[in-house]
């Protein structure tokens, strides 16, 4: 007979995990607040915002076209119709997955589904009627929210989150991007783009703190032309709504305090996991003290019946973590010997440049005490980077010195979130320079760089003479 | 069976990468058919066949670097040809020995049958990704066994490993519808056990299987140390550590491809004592299936103590005439197994020496008649029966086993003579029990009771069990002196051969004397040489000077 799995959250994760048990052969009820799955990542996050990224891409290109004689003129920007092609693109891929999921048989049950036992679960649906649905198997994949500051959290349409701001409910004249992290400078970058003049604060002393500096100072002399003002380690300690916009307090690192006004504010300090209202406490699910379910490395949780995948388990927050995690949950319920255990889980920013990242960083190699060489090659020293006008970007190596094995891998510049699949790969082969060398690679492509610098280490890339230190 | 193997390449070339294998297991090839693409540093060339037949398996795989004279698949059924000028002379040695092919002809799916409520099947489970089907190298349980859940019930030889499959029923076994060597697919019912658990002890699976004949292929002596397991040492295993808001980062993760940790984690290998052999220390396929192997054999041998395991291939003798192979029998097997780890544990000393029984004789052919009224036949063996258990008495390291592991030496206190005997069905040991209490002809009776016994088949277990030492008497079928093997547990055993009259320099001549030669293998670990020549000249005084004995024994 087979199992009864139930999904909570319709997710990347939980739509994953949902699609898998079907196929397994699993009688499969995926439970969401939306009409169709899709989760945060294709309602609220990742799809929506690329698509505005694109569009902000096309503006800056046309842009820097004039350079190169082509003169577009002013961009005439008509909000509604773009708001449309964001929507547009949301609703065919959310459609997508519920036909996906109807033709897997999948009972999709929308509502808000909570806990009243290890073994069962009751949804409350839009009617207010409520459904108490029996499993064998529950995975819990409600993600996270995004995290506020009560102090700073006023009640004005002004004050954005990545929700609203992705609604594009007006184009700003002037915005303040609250936390100098991948959701405050894609957002910013959008807006920027569209015409607003964008600002931002961030508390640590550079943006994106867990990116290495070589990669992100790129982005950062970029975003420093195209933004208004990058504020970095000071905070927003006051904020009050007026008449036509926000007055915001700001303290910088000398404790200086300097008022400024804002046609609106973007708050995007980071995302807390979503376990409010699942009744937990019906279970014998445990939860950390910041509030993240604890999960072994099956993904199962303290109760025997309860699995959790993606955000709900902890950093990093990103979709393609919870997808993976989604298949091997539901694999280590098929009672197959499997663990989560990725050697990389690649990170990127879709900023311009974008920015992006596999396995180790330079400062966890620093951090650990780790052993590393690095290979680093500029795109300057790419053919096909000099035809994009685009010589800001970096492909870096890190390496075991020892068995030169590759470690990790960054890259920044345009296209860095599809260069750094190779990296990924890689790493996970357990690939070492030599492979990445020897490997053909397109030309001309950017893809070339990460061969380039892997002949760098060597000391015999064909476009950068560098004699071989060893 | 004949190999194929890479033949002369031209000159100064040893190697060659192989391009593409043009052939696969299972394959019918005939005599000069293309089978590989091999690429030097010359040339790309096609190599034909100088076989003909069913391909057994093809050892190794496209992009693998093959040396000169590697051997390359086997084929049965071949007609062997004369070696032409292209077929290898000398070579290196293939780094792993050619296999003896598992049976994989006959397929014998059990099917599922109508089962009784109280029933419950075993199906053989998922064994990972793409595997369907596996042979059965060895049944860890019997009928009328007991399974607990996790308990390993079978041995498997999958395509990527040999694996020990742990059970997920609990209950007594009334049923095992598979044997050793065949091959089942996956969800396959293996065995069905009944719920109502009986406490019964569970035979070991070694005493209930008549001798396999299926043989584990052989990883060479090279191979294996590469791959020494070092699985009870609890290695530090790689953490998952968050720096931050970052992903999680892997210290010290072995460098294998996901697909390979995911096998690895399935057959209960833990990846980061594999050593890798790819570059930069890349753990392939093959080491984690080697190193599964090599596991694999390393408990067997912990488990069994079987040392005989690393067996060398046998060659094919059809090759040099008619042969005909007969199931070992179980005595045959357990002798063999026995007596091979007796050798290989023990360290082995042969004292010799000779009895003079002209005396001996002399009474016992005075005596026969009144023996023969009491319905026995007074022999020599009988009379070192009783001399040997007063031996014991003065020497008791005699009367001892070793305990290496608590490193103890256990001494008896009973007195129980083991006498080795030649049956029509192989050789077996009944033991006189407490023999310093009987007399010469109760032990006569007792021996020839047993002995009957023995071989019409009727011994127990019991009569077999409990000896302190062993007489092995080939005297009557003659020779000078042998070298025996010491029945482990105990320690000492005493062999006779033939009495021969001898010339005897005795007060100043030479006289003829009947001299029994006499030889006893002790175990060095707990005699002393010395002790060992102490004791056998008490035995040859006992015999020499029976008053003496009286008095003193």
């Amino acid at each position: 007979m087979s199992q009864n799995i139930v999904v909570i959250g319709g997710g990347p994760g939980g739509y994953a995990a949902a699609f898998y048990a079907a196929d397994l052969g699993m009688n499969v009820t995926l439970v969401d607040l939306e009409k169709n799955p899709g989760g945060v990542c294709l309602y609220r996050g990742c799809i929506p915002s690329k698509a505005l990224l694109h569009v902000a891409k096309l503006i800056n290109e046309a842009k820097d076209a004039k350079e190169w004689g082509v003169d577009f003129g002013e961009p005439q920007i008509d909000i509604d119709k773009l708001r449309g092609f964001k929507n547009k693109v949301v609703n065919k891929l959310t459609g997508g997955l519920g036909i996906l999921s109807k033709q897997r048989k999948i009972n999709f049950v929308q509502g808000r589904a909570k806990f009243i036992s290890s073994d069962m679960i009751e949804v409350s649906k839009s009617d207010s009627s409520t459904e108490q649905i029996r499993f064998d198997k529950a995975i819990i994949a409600t993600g996270s929210v995004i995290a506020t500051i009560p102090a700073l959290q006023i009640d004005s349409p002004r004050l954005l989150n990545s929700t609203t701001a992705l609604d594009l409910p007006a184009i700003p004249k002037s915005l303040l991007v609250v936390g100098g992290g991948y959701i405050g400078l894609e957002l910013g970058s959008v807006y920027a783009a569209l015409g607003t003049k964008v600002s931002v604060v961030e508390f640590m002393d550079r943006l994106l703190p867990g990116a290495d500096q070589d990669l992100v100072s790129h982005l950062q002399k970029r975003i420093s032309a195209s933004f208004d003002k990058i504020m970095l380690q000071s905070k927003v300690v006051e904020m009050k709504e007026v008449a036509d916009g926000l007055t915001v307090k700001i303290e910088n690192k000398d404790k200086q305090i300097e008022e400024q006004h804002y046609d609106y504010v973007l708050m995007s300090i980071g995302r807390k996991p979503q376990t409010a209202g699942l009744g937990l406490e019906n279970t014998r699910v445990q939860v950390n003290e910041r509030g993240w379910v604890i999960a072994d490395n099956t993904l199962k949780t303290n109760d025997d019946n309860i699995y959790a995948i993606g955000d709900i388990v902890g950093e990093p927050m990103l979709a393609h973590k919870a997808s993976h995690e989604g298949r091997v949950a539901v694999d280590a319920i098929s009672g197959k010997k499997v663990v989560f255990e990725p050697l990389a889980i690649p990170a990127v920013v879709f900023t311009d440049p974008e920015i992006a990242w596999a396995g180790i960083t330079e400062n966890q190699a620093n951090a650990k005490g780790i052993k590393f060489e690095l290979a680093k090659f500029p795109w300057a020293a790419s053919g096909r980077a000099t035809t994009l006008d685009r010589s800001d970007g970096l492909t870096k190596l890190i390496i075991d010195p020892e068995t030169e094995r590759i470690l990790g891998i960054g890259i920044c510049g345009p296209g860095a979130g599809e260069l750094i699949a190779e990296g990924v790969l890689a790493i996970e082969m357990g690939a070492t320079v030599k492979d990445l060398a020897l490997t053909i690679h397109p030309h001309p492509t950017l893809s070339e760089t990460l061969m380039e610098a892997a002949e760098l280490f060597y000391g015999h890339s064909s476009h950068i003479y560098k004699p071989a230190k060893h | 069976m004949k190999d194929f193997k890479i033949p002369e390449l031209g000159e100064n070339i040893s190697s060659a990468t192989v391009i593409k294998v043009l052939v696969k297991a299972g394959d019918t090839i005939e005599l000069d058919q293309p089978v590989l693409e091999l690429e030097t540093d010359k040339a790309t060339i096609e190599v034909p066949s100088d076989v003909s037949g069913k391909i057994i398996e093809i050892k190794i795989k496209d992009g693998d670097v093959v040396t000169i004279g590697q051997v390359i698949f086997s084929v049965e059924f071949t007609e062997v040809i004369a070696q032409n000028a292209v077929s290898a002379s000398a070579g290196t040695t293939p780094v792993i020995e050619p296999v003896a092919e598992l049976n994989a002809g006959s397929v014998d799916v059990p099917q599922k049958t109508a089962t009784v409520p109280t029933e419950q099947d075993f199906l053989l489970p998922e064994l990972g990704e793409n595997i369907t089907t596996a042979t059965i190298i060895k049944i860890l349980v019997a009928v009328g066994g007991t399974v607990e859940i996790d308990q390993s019930v079978l041995e498997l030889e999958t395509d990527k490993a040999t694996i020990e499959v742990p059970s997920t029923v609990t209950g007594r076994v009334t049923e095992v519808l598979v044997n050793e060597g065949d091959v089942i697919p996956v969800g396959a019912v293996v065995f069905k056990v009944s719920a109502n658990v009986e406490a019964q002890v569970q035979v070991s699976a070694a005493l209930q299987t008549t001798a396999s004949v299926v043989q584990t292929p052989i990883i060479t002596e090279e191979k294996v140390e590469t791959f020494t397991p070092v699985n009870n040492v609890p290695a530090e295993s790689p953490k998952v550590i968050l720096v931050d808001n970052q992903p999680p980062v892997l210290l010290n993760a072995a460098p294998a491809a996901p697909s390979v940790r995911r096998l690895a984690r399935e057959i209960g290998v833990d990846v980061n004592q594999v050593k890798g052999s790819g570059p930069g220390g890349r753990i392939l396929l093959d080491d984690v299936k080697a190193y599964s192997k090599a596991l694999h054999q390393q408990r067997n041998e912990m488990q069994h103590i079987r040392v005989e395991q690393h067996q060398e291939p046998l060659p094919d003798f059809t090759k040099f005439g008619e042969v005909e192979s007969q199931p070992m029998s179980n005595i045959r097997y357990k002798t063999a197994e026995h007596l091979s780890y007796a050798w290989h544990t023990i360290p082995h000393v042969t004292q010799f020496d000779k009895a003079d029984i002209t005396a001996l004789e002399e009474f016992r052919k005075n005596y026969a008649k009144t023996a023969e009224k009491q319905g026995v036949k007074l022999t020599v063996t009988a009379i070192l029966v009783k001399i040997i258990a007063s031996a014991l008495k003065k020497f008791p390291q005699f009367n001892a086993s070793v305990d290496m592991q608590t490193k103890e030496i256990i001494y008896k206190k009973y007195f129980n003579i083991g006498i080795a005997v030649d049956t029509e069905f192989g050789l077996i040991v009944p033991v006189i029990k407490n023999a310093e209490k009987l007399n010469v002809i109760d032990i006569s009776k007792e021996i020839n009771q047993l002995a009957e016994r023995a071989r019409t088949k009727k011994a127990s277990i019991a009569d077999m069990q409990g000896g302190c030492f062993t007489i092995t008497n080939l005297g009557g079928i003659g020779g000078t002196a042998f070298t025996p093997i010491i029945n482990a547990p105990e320690v000492a055993i005493l062999g006779i051969s033939k009495g021969n009259i001898e010339p005897v320099y005795i007060n100043g001549k030479f006289e003829p004397r009947t001299m029994l030669p006499l030889s006893l293998s002790y175990d060095h670990r707990v005699i002393d040489g010395a002790d060992g020549i102490r004791f056998l000249r008490w035995v040859i005084d006992a015999i020499e000077n029976p008053m003496k004995f009286i008095i003193e024994g």
